[in-house]
């Protein structure tokens, strides 16, 4: 009889399992429609980058060219579809399969970290968000592109009936991203609602 | 609201579609004689599935919560109004069918309202 799945061993097969039809879910509508929002955010691209889960790569063609950027996902079904986009980027993507709670990389390794609609996914976020606090340099910045919760009626119960069915298959709903991004020691430096108060860039910065 | 000609379109005929759909399930499933506390109980949650079974096929061309949002709050509203109005006295079909569609466009319009109020720029 096997041992119990771990949160991240759950979330990794969650993604495995959508990655063959991830892009047909995304692609379609979602990426089309935030496009403008992820470019202006990734154009702040410069340095050395971290970018977590790169999932199929549909953030890519957003992407400045000419970026060296070292790219992670827990699931290697994600990134093995992601591959043509990662050839086809003019500039660098190295990309390797990695929990965010267990980056080898040293402490202050990173002048900025990129996550796209990936801590609705990561189990303990705020522990997640610490791991990229840990990476970053001292001043370094962290941009994000995330759907959260709602803080008004009637959106942030609606968030928490969706987040009931939506964690079976994938990501929660209702998390207050921003909340925990100050728990994991960031300082806020900007948060741009795009939709209501549910889809948002947030701009934070590790203290010098 | 997105100022995109094709995400504004959209995203009202797929709220208006929802709205008469939900208006039109509610119209079958209640009739006079129900209480008229259940019939709104029932039809809420039942508008929003068909809000969600409407937005997997057409609302996902126009985004994700962007259109999810919408889709379930017209058919909670659409139904659970369609429902009280049904137990209440009994309507004809074309009235369900409008009742449905002025409740998907109400809540397009809110949805647009309430986007206007809440997004932009907060700094620290």
């Amino acid at each position: 009889m096997s041992a119990a799945l771990t949160p991240a061993e759950i979330t990794r097969a969650k993604w495995d399992k959508l990655a063959p039809r991830f892009d047909s879910m995304a692609s379609l509508g979602a990426e089309k429609r935030w496009k403008p929002f992820k470019t202006k955010l990734f154009s702040h691209m410069q340095g050395k980058i971290l970018f977590l889960a790169l999932g199929t790569g549909l953030d890519i063609p957003f992407f400045p060219k000419g970026q060296q950027i070292t790219a992670i996902d827990i699931s290697p079904k994600m990134l093995e579809e992601a591959q043509d986009r990662i050839a086809a980027y003019d500039g660098t993507i190295s990309a390797e399969v990695m929990d965010v709670h267990e980056m080898p990389y040293a402490e202050g390794t990173f002048d900025q970290v990129f996550t796209s609609c990936t801590f609705c996914s990561v189990p303990d976020p705020v522990a997640g968000l610490k791991a990229l606090h840990r990476v970053l340099k001292p001043g370094g910045q962290l941009f994000m592109f995330e759907h959260t919760g709602s803080n008004h009626y009637p959106f942030r119960q609606m968030m928490d009936f969706m987040t009931i069915l939506s964690e079976k298959v994938g990501p929660s709903m209702n998390r207050d991203t921003v909340s925990n991004v100050k728990a994991a020691g960031f300082e806020i430096v900007e948060v741009e609602n795009v939709f209501l108060d549910v889809v948002k860039t947030i701009k934070a910065v590790k203290a010098g | 609201m997105d100022h995109r000609l094709y995400y504004v379109v959209g995203d009202f005929l797929v709220s208006l579609l929802i709205g008469v759909v939900a208006g039109l399930v509610a119209w079958a499933i209640v009739g006079p004689g129900w209480n008229m506390w259940a019939a709104m109980a029932l039809m809420m949650p039942l508008g929003m599935v068909i809000g969600m079974l409407i937005y997997f096929p057409l609302g996902s061309r126009l985004g994700a919560m962007e259109a999810m949002i919408p889709s379930m709050y017209t058919g909670m509203w659409a139904g659970m109004v369609v429902g009280m109005m049904e137990a209440m006295m009994p309507l004809p079909l074309h009235h369900a069918a409008e009742m449905g569609a002025a409740c998907g466009v109400a809540e397009i319009i809110f949805i647009w309202l309430a986007n206007s109020i809440l997004r932009g720029v907060t700094k620290a």
